[in-house]
């Protein structure tokens, strides 16, 4: 199967590259270590509620070098050595998301190794938030190879970071979305940072009611149109790239 | 028998003409030589011959099969080694040989790739990260992993381009061994590799193929000493 030969190798680049296993795993280790440590009186911080939102911001790291690698792809020759290979867009696609699914169960995993560790409750509910994660991964999987498609391996760190500091104030990881202001609460709602963190957290603690018909529709939507965009950008990107 | 049959191939951006009606006919192992100034168009056509660009107007037959009705058949049987090194930098040598078999769903996989190693004398770099190795090393690597599929054709766009002496003199023989059982088709802007390695010549001017035989038939016909002048000739329209 190409794709899998693909994806094994954009595994090896991106477990290769110290710092992504930095950025996507530590910093999100300590970051759940530190807060932990301060003891917020707030319920957002507490570890069911905080862990979801570590998972969230793990995968807004996955957006930023999962477009450095593909930019970076772009901007060498090797797409053009595939692109004369009888590789298919779809192999290059599924390729890219194939590569990144251990690296999302493995910081996952970790994630709840420390939660645990902390005083997270073990539960199945960990499994099954798991496997709810790396579908809830592919829309972030998705932002990465639409923006690694759209812009150069230089811009590609800048356009990706303005997608973690979205993540990290969109989603409510930090504070109440009301805080701000009502039109700032309207506007995180119809962004998908928000939906993917109460989808997750609704999961991780078996209280699904907090899962709004909204919260899976805006998800899903944009999983679907980034999705077929970065699909169609990625493809015809190529082709000019090669003009 | 013809390895490459093309018709009136052209490529249009927008209101430039990049490629403009070439006709071509390279035969089976043949080293063919693509020769012209930057922008000369030769990049493009080979981009075209090689499936990455399609072209506007024209046509491209490789072994006996219609770029048009048959792009991956024929991509299965064709490998490019791109101007800049294409290869995967946070792989090894050897995983990279391993990558691009899988890319090409060789079945004796272990047995090619072994065979390049000994060929290319790939030994003492195997192991090695290919982003930490020498241009001249990169190069090897990335010609050895375009023979990966034993292509019918392959393109070679620049394959010594900003190489020292010793490290193109290597990659020569390495090309020189392959005549005959290859066809080839060069691109490059040094005149001594077109006249030492190419059984044939085409010289692009402004997207014409202007002129095409032997470097020794060149020279006949410019009236020039050597192949840099009937090269100079034509491509100024004997203005320089």
């Amino acid at each position: 199967m190409r794709m899998i030969n693909f994806a094994k190798r954009n595994f090896k680049e991106l477990i290769r590259d110290p710092l992504s296993l930095i950025f996507e795993i530590a910093l999100p280790i300590f970051l759940l270590f530190i807060f932990q440590q301060i003891k917020i009186p707030e319920d957002l911080y507490k570890l069911e509620n905080f862990t979801p939102g570590i998972i969230i911001f793990g995968f807004s790291f996955i957006t930023l070098f999962t477009s450095t690698l593909v930019a970076k792809d772009r901007g060498s020759s090797l797409l053009i050595r595939l692109g004369t290979s009888p590789m298919k867009s779809s192999d290059y696609i599924l390729g890219y998301i194939l590569s990144l699914i251990p690296i999302i169960i493995i910081q996952d995993s970790l994630f709840f190794i420390v939660a645990c560790l902390l005083g997270l409750n073990v539960s199945i509910n960990i499994i099954f938030t798991i496997l709810i994660s790396i579908v809830v991964s592919i829309l972030f999987i998705a932002f990465g190879i639409l923006v690694g498609s759209l812009v150069s391996e230089k811009a590609s760190g800048g356009v990706g970071s303005v997608i973690v500091q979205l993540a990290c104030f969109t989603s409510g990881m930090y504070f109440s979305m009301d805080l701000i202001g009502k039109g700032f609460a309207k506007v995180c709602e119809l962004l998908p940072f928000e939906s993917a963190l109460i989808i997750i957290k609704g999961v991780l603690n078996s209280n699904y009611d907090i899962i709004s018909t909204r919260n899976i529709i805006v998800f899903i939507s944009y999983t679907i149109i980034i999705l077929i965009s970065s699909v169609i950008v990625f493809k015809n990107k190529m082709i000019s790239d090669n003009k | 028998m013809i390895a490459i049959e093309i018709k009136k191939l052209t490529k249009n951006f927008k209101d430039k003409i990049a490629v403009n009606g070439i006709d071509l006919s390279i035969k089976q192992g043949e080293l063919f030589a693509l020769l012209g100034t930057n922008g000369a168009g030769k990049t493009t056509t080979i981009k075209m011959l090689s499936g990455l660009i399609l072209p506007t107007f024209g046509s491209i037959v490789i072994e006996n099969m219609d770029m048009k009705k048959d792009m991956l058949k024929i991509k299965e049987i064709l490998n490019v080694s791109p101007q800049d090194t294409a290869i995967a930098p946070n792989l090894t040598v050897k995983e990279n040989l391993e990558f691009m078999a899988g890319v090409y769903q060789i079945n004796n996989k272990d047995k090619k790739i072994d065979e390049l190693i000994k060929q290319f004398k790939l030994d003492e770099v195997l192991n090695k990260r290919a982003k930490t190795l020498s241009g001249g090393w990169q190069r090897k690597v990335s010609i050895a992993i375009s023979l990966i599929n034993d292509p019918k054709i392959l393109f070679l766009d620049e394959p010594t381009l900003g190489l020292d002496v010793i490290a193109r003199k290597e990659l020569w023989k390495i090309i020189e061994g392959l005549k005959g059982k290859i066809t080839i088709i060069l691109t490059t802007h040094y005149m001594e590799e077109a006249e030492n390695l190419s059984d044939r010549i085409g010289i692009m001017v402004k997207g014409n193929l202007v002129e095409v035989g032997t470097s020794k038939e060149l020279i006949k016909k410019t009236k020039t000493k050597n192949f840099e002048d009937a090269f100079i000739s034509i491509a100024t329209g004997g203005k320089l």
